[in-house]
């Protein structure tokens, strides 16, 4: 088990570690001069200068790459003398537009984000077992025809366009829901839950239609098997049957997957969040590449990238609780 | 996202890796199989359409004709300056001259712009689609049948890929490179995050395959690893990567469409839906066939691809291939 | 969006942001009577919903329409301009100081004396000393990046870098706790508009070093801040050392300020549509194309307001460039533009009037006059051919735009294309992502053979920020450079110097009028538009006084604070 998470780990950081030198060289290469980003209209040559120094942009490449990953693991110090400032691991530096810390700004995102991709999650992963379940005990008949045509539908659907429609209906023609906006849970539980409804069924549809076609496809699978069909024949209860036999190895692919696109999620819904104009990591992404604020478009894909690799690495852990056959190497 | 190839992806894969076996396409079988197709209601209408949408890229500039409007053409007649250039009329101004309407605030005619629009959309997943499974089939072929370093490498490259939040990054690219060439960029873009997704199916079975007796007779009679791999596996994968590109297609036409949406797509005014949709959104509460027709052929053709893709597999992994 | 600059700001930002206080005449909406010449009553809360983050609290640093008027509600400066509904909008009046400034006889010492009984947040006084200590802010390289004209026209030592960095600034005087004394470099009429700069506000000495003001203040005005979330929200509360006695123009009727932020501009239109719940004290922003076909429910269109254009949407054509060098040429695009599909890409006749002169007519100084009068509304294209026959290229050439990546510009540009098309003249778009767009084109060595910009005045008491920085042929420089034309005219260079010079205001306002045709015979730009503002504040928003340069936020308020 140790040897298993130390590999695991060492090989997480391997690929996040490739992630943002990746990222850096990109941004390194393509982007115009920060420096002169950062110094705006009226600009002389020796501000250009001084901002080079504060933000470590006169240095070699090298060297600015390993301050970035310095700052990352135990914090950096901007600027020299009295006017530096110090900003504290995880540094991922300051935005360009806000002079914000670019930490702290992913911090106050995080939360919309998480409700987003939790609620959306629970809508999925609800539909989607029921429907499956279902599709999969009518095999071949209308209600499996019809679900199997609606979750080719829901597939399909581009979620902008699914989100406007929904806009649309619900909110302008019908006054059914408010405009979606990110609130508190505290104040006023009712209203969250209705200003959030529409951002999680349009997160969860094309999830919802997945996993629907996956629990199917593994439900009907399972059924069929061997041990499956023994216990039926001993006699066993239809509904342990199900509980025992089909519906635990139907789920662990579904949970697999489930990993992957729920830490997707976390790293910020930039579509979804940008039509509704919900302030999370993923519109946080959208407004730092429109006005081209690097430490922020780092930040956000860092971020994102690690929840991908987080999540990928519990799933397997969990894998191994959820069905004993598999076994945990390094 | 339904912006992005990967989860219709990840499902093929669970789903079919095993059921597509090492079976060689034998001459009877894949005439049997297209017979299948043939049969299948939901395979023909939704080939029908998009050989409709084919056929409108090729011949844009002769069907508009037809029209008798441009896609750049303005029709300052055909809208309301004092309402913000809403389209004057009803169902945003439908009639005899312009078959969908125009777009408020110039007039230009939808219709015209669909149709050209079918020109970006088409080239842009098709290209995006075969640039991908080459890769795909390449990258995946060698990792399985070499193994080691080569194995270590290419598996290492697609776990960087697919753990990397690419709708972000793919956005941050294009708005930072310049306009030119938006086309290719987009192709290059959309490939260089889209192959992983191929190539570890396509690995996968290589590795399976390259056990078979007649990689071993082969690798006997003195032929070399790449031929090898392009001779005897690759012949024997062409069942999976049909099916594969198929179910991903759909997504690249989605991502072309996002991508255009969120303004880093197809630069104006050359018509693309994605961008259509964009321009369409604040005005669909006033202007809803603006939105809507744009819509409408974006989602039907992905819509239609989906369920080629879908019908090609099951028919592949059932009757057609199997009885 | 960032715009480092207020005055290159209007197409598409201007838009979308508030400006502050040179509203235009009271509003009058279609429907007749609206809320905005109600009194508003004491109390309550307004909400602002708004598309963009403001872009600094530091006044030294920010300098666009949005943040200017939001400045306007928690600082105060020695003079500021008038309130949004006075008779003349533009006019300069004392803010702290007791009068506006005493001029010495070579125009170089202006001498202002400080009101009594003013105070910061904390209740510490506002002295001469706080007054120069938060100016001299302006010369930090680091922090003032904001309005210019601090810098230009107040006189400094070459080395001066800011109160932390160099220290006192010798050339402005304190002679006592109420006197303050400036010297300039050279003499400038218009120092009272400069004063009235968002940047020439006091603050207690030693504070705002660094990034300090970037997330909390030190308020002189009305409000002090209570919460800001970067991209999200900022909550205002009343500033009790704030004493209304000292203030003529501030009204502060509400007790609290609430600004959304980040809201998606169709959201905004459709929230105040809607006008649900807190909504009904809510103000935003110029509605959008689209929202105008859903005002004609009466009791939403009795709510709307217009505003005026303070700023104007041009086509600048790069006189260095070998297609546009031939003055002919340039006319002949002048003629060839189809204004009304100018107009009409802009969000119709509602939201844009075609433009023919470089002054909008709310400047003070603007003249009325067309040189290049087109046919029922659209371009004179017979007009059009016979200059670029005479200059030798009647069968065509190629030219490249520089747009924006932003819809509106690009449907302006589209208009353009359109129009020139039968002239076989192409018009090839570079469309060039929107934070980079003005330092590239203000970059002449990267900017293409045109671009459409636009320009709003820092102050509109007269043209001075108008047409120099736009046709100075010396404020032509390799970078941030405004003059986009390139025009370097020795008599149009002249003639500004004179201008500038002229201590009677009415006088040079006259004179800029004249100045502006005689540029326009030049055709170094082609006006396009003068895109007006139209705004549906909420139902118990009362005061609200828009324009599309600033809006004045200190006189709003809400008409039944209980509902608030």
């Amino acid at each position: 088990m140790t040897r298993f998470l130390v590999g695991r780990t060492s090989g997480m950081l391997g690929v996040l570690f490739v992630v943002c030198l990746f990222t850096f060289v990109v941004f390194f290469v393509l982007s115009p001069d920060p420096a002169v980003q950062v110094c705006g209209k009226n600009c002389t040559p020796e501000r250009i200068d001084q901002i080079r120094l504060n933000l470590g942009l006169d240095r070699p490449f090298l060297e600015q790459f390993t301050t970035f990953l310095t700052g990352l693991f135990v914090g950096r110090t901007y600027g020299v003398g009295e006017g530096a400032v110090q900003c504290a691991a995880p540094c991922l530096g300051y935005s360009f537009q806000t002079s914000q810390p670019v930490t702290e700004m992913l911090m106050q995102r995080l939360p919309v984000s998480a409700t987003l991709a939790i609620g959306a999650a629970v809508l999925w992963l609800l539909a989607g077992l029921i429907a499956g379940v279902l599709s999969a005990v009518h095999e071949g008949r209308f209600l499996d025809r019809f679900l199997a045509g609606l979750t080719l539908g829901g597939m399909s659907i581009p979620n902008y366009v699914l989100a406007l429609v929904l806009q649309f209906v619900l909110v302008v023609v019908l006054g059914w829901l408010p405009f979606p906006q990110a609130l508190p849970i505290g104040e006023d539980p009712v209203q969250w839950f209705l200003n959030f409804l529409m951002p999680w069924v349009v997160l969860a549809v094309g999830a919802a239609a997945t996993y629907t076609r996956l629990t199917r496809a593994n439900v009907i699978d399972t059924l069929q098997q061997n041990y499956v069909r023994t216990a039926r024949a001993k006699g066993l209860r239809q509904d342990l049957v199900w509980r025992r036999h089909a519906l635990r190895p139907a789920l662990t692919p579904i949970a697999t997957m489930f990993g992957m696109d729920f830490a997707n999620l976390l790293g910020g819904a930039l579509i979804t969040e940008t039509v509704f104009g919900l302030n999370g990591i993923g519109k946080l992404a959208a407004d730092s590449i429109t006005k081209n604020d690097q430490p922020v478009i780092m930040g956000v894909t860092l971020l994102a990238a690690f929840f991908v690799i987080v999540g990928n690495m519990v799933i397997d852990l969990l894998y191994s609780v959820i069905d004993p056959r598999v076994r945990i190497s390094a | 996202m339904a912006a992005l190839p990967t989860s219709l992806e990840a499902e093929g894969r669970s789903e079919d890796s095993a059921a597509l076996g090492p079976d060689g396409p034998r001459p009877h079988r894949v005439r049997r199989f297209l017979a299948a197709l043939r049969r299948d209601v939901p395979t023909v209408l939704s080939a029908a359409y998009i050989v409709l949408v084919i056929l409108m890229a090729i011949f844009a500039p002769l069907i508009v004709k037809l029209s008798g409007w441009g896609p750049y053409e303005f029709d300052q007649s055909a809208i309301d300056p004092s309402l913000g250039g809403l389209p004057l009329g009803t169902g945003g101004g439908i009639s005899g001259e312009h078959w969908f309407g125009v777009e408020p605030g110039n007039g230009r005619d939808i219709f015209a712009r669909i149709v050209y629009g079918a020109r970006i959309s088409m080239t842009i997943a098709l290209s995006a689609t075969l640039l991908t499974s080459a890769l795909g089939v390449v990258f995946g072929l060698l990792s399985g049948y070499f193994g080691g370093m080569v194995d270590a490498i290419i598996s290492r490259l697609m776990e960087f890929l697919m753990a990397f939040p690419a709708l972000i990054f793919m956005i941050a690219v294009l708005s930072a490179l310049p306009a030119e060439n938006r086309q290719v960029l987009l192709v290059l873009v959309i490939s260089i995050f889209g192959w992983p997704y191929l190539a570890r199916i396509v690995r996968a079975q290589t590795l399976s395959l390259k056990e078979h007796e007649f990689v071993e007779s082969a690798r006997a009679s003195g032929a070399t690893g790449l031929q090898i791999v392009f001779r005897e596996i690759l012949p024997n994968l062409a069942p999976t990567i049909i099916v594969m590109t198929t179910l991903a297609i759909p997504g690249y036409v989605g991502t072309e469409a996002g991508l255009s949406f969120l303004g880093v797509g197809v630069v104006p005014p050359t018509p693309s839906w994605g961008q259509m949709i964009a321009n369409s959104v604040t005005w669909y509460a006033v202007d809803p066939v603006y939105f809507l027709i744009p819509s409408a052929f974006l989602f039907l053709l992905v819509f239609s691809f989906t369920v080629l893709g879908d019908r090609v597999k099951v028919l592949s992994e059932s009757g057609g291939i199997r009885s | 969006m960032r715009i480092p600059m207020k005055r290159l700001v209007a197409v598409g930002a201007a838009s979308m942001v508030f400006l502050a206080a040179c509203g235009g005449k009271a509003g009058e909406g279609p429907g007749g009577e609206q809320g905005a010449s109600d009194e508003p009553a004491t109390g309550g809360t307004v909400h602002m919903l708004q598309n963009s983050d403001f872009s600094y609290l530091d006044p030294a640093r920010g300098f666009d329409g949005g943040v200017n008027a939001f400045y306007r509600l928690v600082y105060r400066g020695l003079t500021m301009q008038t309130a949004g509904d006075a008779d003349d909008p533009n006019e300069i009046v004392p803010d702290l100081a007791t009068g506006l400034g005493e001029v010495s006889d070579d125009g170089l010492t202006w001498t202002y004396t400080l009101k009594d009984g003013i105070k910061f947040d904390n209740g510490d006084p506002i002295t001469s000393a706080e007054m120069k200590f938060g100016i001299s802010r302006a010369w930090d390289p680091e922090i003032g990046i904001g309005s210019p004209w601090v810098k230009q026209v107040i006189d400094a030592p070459d080395d001066y870098e800011g109160p932390y960095r160099t220290g006192d600034i010798p050339t402005i005087e304190t002679p006592d706790e109420k006197t303050i004394v400036f010297h300039l470099k050279a003499p400038f009429p218009e120092f009272d508009a400069v004063l009235a700069q968002a940047n020439a506000v006091p603050f207690p000495e030693g504070t705002g070093d660094g990034d300090e003001f970037l997330s909390d203040i030190v308020s002189s005005g009305p409000y002090d801040l209570e919460s800001y979330t970067p991209g999200s929200s900022i909550s205002l509360v009343r500033n009790e050392n704030w004493d209304p006695a000292t203030d003529d123009v501030r009204k502060a009727y509400p007790d609290a300020w609430e600004f959304e932020v980040g809201l998606d501009q169709s959201t905004i239109d459709e929230r105040m549509i809607a006008g649900q719940g807190a909504d009904a004290n809510a103000i935003s922003g110029t509605l959008q194309a689209s929202t105008l076909p859903r005002l004609q429910d009466p009791r939403v269109s009795e709510r709307v307001v217009e505003a005026p254009a303070y700023c104007l949407t041009y086509m600048s054509m790069n006189t260095t460039s070998e297609v546009f060098s031939d003055v002919r040429v340039r006319q002949a695009i002048n003629f060839a533009i189809d204004r009304s599909a100018v107009v009409n890409a802009s969000g119709g006749t509602q939201l844009a009037d075609p433009a023919t002169a470089i002054l909008p007519p709310t400047v003070n100084g603007h003249k009325d006059f067309d040189l290049y009068p087109g046919v029922d509304g659209k371009g004179d294209l017979e007009a059009a051919r016979e200059l670029l026959e005479e200059a030798g290229v009647d069968d065509g050439f190629e030219f490249t735009l520089d747009i924006r990546s932003q819809p509106k510009m690009q449907a302006q540009a589209e208009s353009i294309q359109q129009a020139l098309e039968p002239l076989d003249v192409t018009v090839n778009l570079n469309v060039i992502d929107t934070s980079s767009y003005y330092e590239t084109i203000g970059t002449p060595s990267q900017q293409n053979d045109a671009a459409i910009s636009g320009w709003c005045p820092d102050w509109a008491s007269s043209a001075s920020t108008f047409i120099p920085p736009l046709f100075d042929g010396r404020n032509i420089v390799e970078k941030g450079n405004g003059n986009l034309a390139q025009i370097d005219d020795e008599a149009i260079n002249t003639r500004i110097d004179e201008i500038m010079a002229m201590e009677d205001l009415e006088e040079a306002n006259v004179a800029w009028g004249e100045l502006d045709e005689q540029i326009m015979e030049q055709a170094p730009i082609a006006p396009l538009a003068l895109e007006k503002g139209l705004f549906l504040p909420g139902e118990n928003i009362a005061g609200f006084h828009p324009s599309t340069s600033m809006t004045d936020l200190t006189i709003i308020g809400l008409e039944d604070p209980s509902q608030g």
